[in-house]
């Protein structure tokens, strides 16, 4: 798990213990997720922000 | 009267603009004091332009179902001339040269402007307890809250102070005030409705639409708002003219409703999974094939979206946030610290992610026409009010009310907010149909039909009646 105190004191941020909570629960969705992520896609599909597709008609 | 009755009336000459201005604006000035809807009223430029809709009237002209309409504008939806605060203290003297796109719209098709709507501080929330503005109310029980963020906009039109508002939605900020509000409110497809000239949080995530109370006045007020606009990058090639359901639909034969097994009826409050599961029998008893199915872990798709919105309000925040610190109220300030601090590799992946939740969603709507679910857990909490009790379970009150719409944004699909019926003591219970992509005719068509079969609408705040 990242030290999220360490980080945010470089930014001269202080980290309260709820912020602190919410950002360990991203931390650790986030480590469960990259499991989906598929590592063989083009990566320049990234720079383009997804928008919905055609399909209701 | 409800926006379309009130067209009708304006059309056969019972009532003009002028009349139904001033009447707006006499509830504004004895209603507001105790709901703080409005943060700024146009009272001339309301008088001005209902004089001018009912010239043009006389004249033979009609702009369609909005000539003439009292409505107000979201706070953060700039208007030239009129301070636009984004409900924020950084914001406080902002007045812009120019209307943003949905203003212009609105304007051009003959909307009269009576003001401007109370919000959450810069959009970022849910509760409208605003620290430089006040608490909003709701107009069902002024001790909670009207939900955010666009809370104004919900309980001005609940109260009858005016009859559409203008919205925007990058969590849940159009549907939860919808809900706990008992009006009705889309966000409609991303793209769909110009974003040009609101004022930004999370840029891949904002929505713009209407609130207004029935399904039907959503519908005329979404076609005048939607079209292409070159003002704005992520303008979709589409129009949206005709959207305004049939006046009957005795039928919903060959429509297929998702109900999903998972996340979406979990965790929820027993009242609202009964009336919402009352909505979905009512679907079926007009033609509707009800089709269970299981969606993909919604907290991993909130993951996705709460990580995209930190970093992008983040961003949209980094030139106010360092040199205007104390401008900002204790909640928004922690949101944005937290997205300044999440490294950039995880935007990249939420995005990555996002994508592919993209597609799972659209082949689960190829196998159905909308999904019909819970737009919150719960009603309305009293202002104030940081946890609640679900299912025997304390969730903090911003999660639990944005838990099942926040998702949604990521996705860019439409999800219409109606009312599913009332809790015992009397609080509106909110529901939503997420639908395709560009498929809010559709959406509106199976919300119109439940509307007319459950009368929920019908049903007023005590307020209003004053």
């Amino acid at each position: 798990m990242r030290d999220w105190t360490t980080t945010a004191a470089g930014l001269k941020i202080e980290i309260t213990e709820k912020m602190l909570k919410t950002l360990e629960g991203l931390d650790k969705n986030m480590l469960g997720l990259r499991g989906l992520i598929d590592w063989q896609e083009e990566p320049i599909l990234l720079c383009t922000m997804p928008a919905p597709e055609d399909e209701a008609e | 009267m409800t926006l379309i009755e009130t067209t009708q009336a304006l059309r056969a000459g019972k009532v003009s603009s002028a009349e139904l201005t001033e009447e707006c604006l006499k509830r504004i000035e004895s209603l507001n004091p105790r709901l703080n809807a409005f943060l700024t009223v146009t009272a001339e430029i309301a008088r001005e332009q209902a004089l001018q809709a009912d010239r043009e009237r006389r004249s033979g002209m009609d702009r369609g179902p909005l000539h003439g309409i009292p409505i107000a504008h979201k706070d953060l939806f700039c208007t030239a001339g009129v301070r636009t605060t984004s409900g924020s203290k950084v914001f406080e003297n902002h007045v812009p040269k120019f209307d943003a796109a949905i203003v212009e719209r609105l304007r051009e098709a003959g909307a009269v402007m009576l003001g401007k709507t109370s919000m959450h501080e810069h959009a970022y929330g849910i509760t409208c307890d605003n620290p430089h503005y006040g608490a909003v109310h709701n107009p069902w029980d002024l001790a909670r809250i009207p939900g955010g963020s666009s809370g104004g906009a919900a309980a001005a039109v609940a109260a009858g102070l005016c009859l559409l508002g203008t919205g925007s939605d990058t969590g849940g900020s159009i549907r939860v005030p919808a809900s706990y509000c008992g009006v009705t409110g889309i966000k409609p497809t991303f793209g769909l409705v110009s974003k040009f000239g609101a004022l930004p949080l999370g840029f891949s995530l904002d929505h713009a639409g209407p609130i207004a109370r029935t399904v039907r006045d959503v519908a005329v007020s979404l076609a005048a708002m939607a079209g292409p606009d070159k003002r704005d990058p992520n303008s979709a090639h589409r129009h949206a003219d005709d959207l305004l359901p049939p006046d009957e639909i005795p039928s919903l034969a060959g429509v297929k409703i998702g109900i999903p097994e998972n996340f979406f009826y979990e965790r929820i409050d027993l009242q609202v999974d009964n009336a919402v599961h009352f909505m979905a029998y009512r679907a079926q008893d007009l033609g509707a094939e009800l089709v269970p199915l299981r969606v993909p872990d919604g907290r991993q798709l909130n993951t996705i979206s709460q990580i995209t919105l930190l970093v992008e309000a983040a961003a949209v925040h980094e030139p106010y946030i360092r040199k205007q610190r104390k401008l900002y109220g204790d909640d928004v300030r922690a949101l944005i610290d937290m997205g300044r601090v999440i490294p950039g590799v995880d935007y990249v992946q939420a995005q990555r992610l996002r994508r592919r939740a993209q597609e799972v969603y659209r082949s689960i709507l190829m196998q159905v026409d909308c999904l019909l679910v819970p737009a919150t857990p719960i009603t309305a909490p009293n202002i104030g009010q940081t946890e609640v009790a679900i299912g025997g379970e304390t969730e903090d009150v911003r999660i639990a009310t944005t838990r099942l719409v926040r998702g949604i944004n990521a996705l860019g699909l439409p999800s219409l907010a109606m009312p599913a019926g009332f809790t015992r003591g009397g609080m509106p219970i909110g529901m939503q149909l997420i639908g395709r992509a560009f498929g809010e005719k559709e959406l509106l068509r199976i919300g119109a039909a439940l509307e007319d079969a459950t009368g929920h609408t019908k049903l007023r705040p005590g307020i209003a009646g004053e």
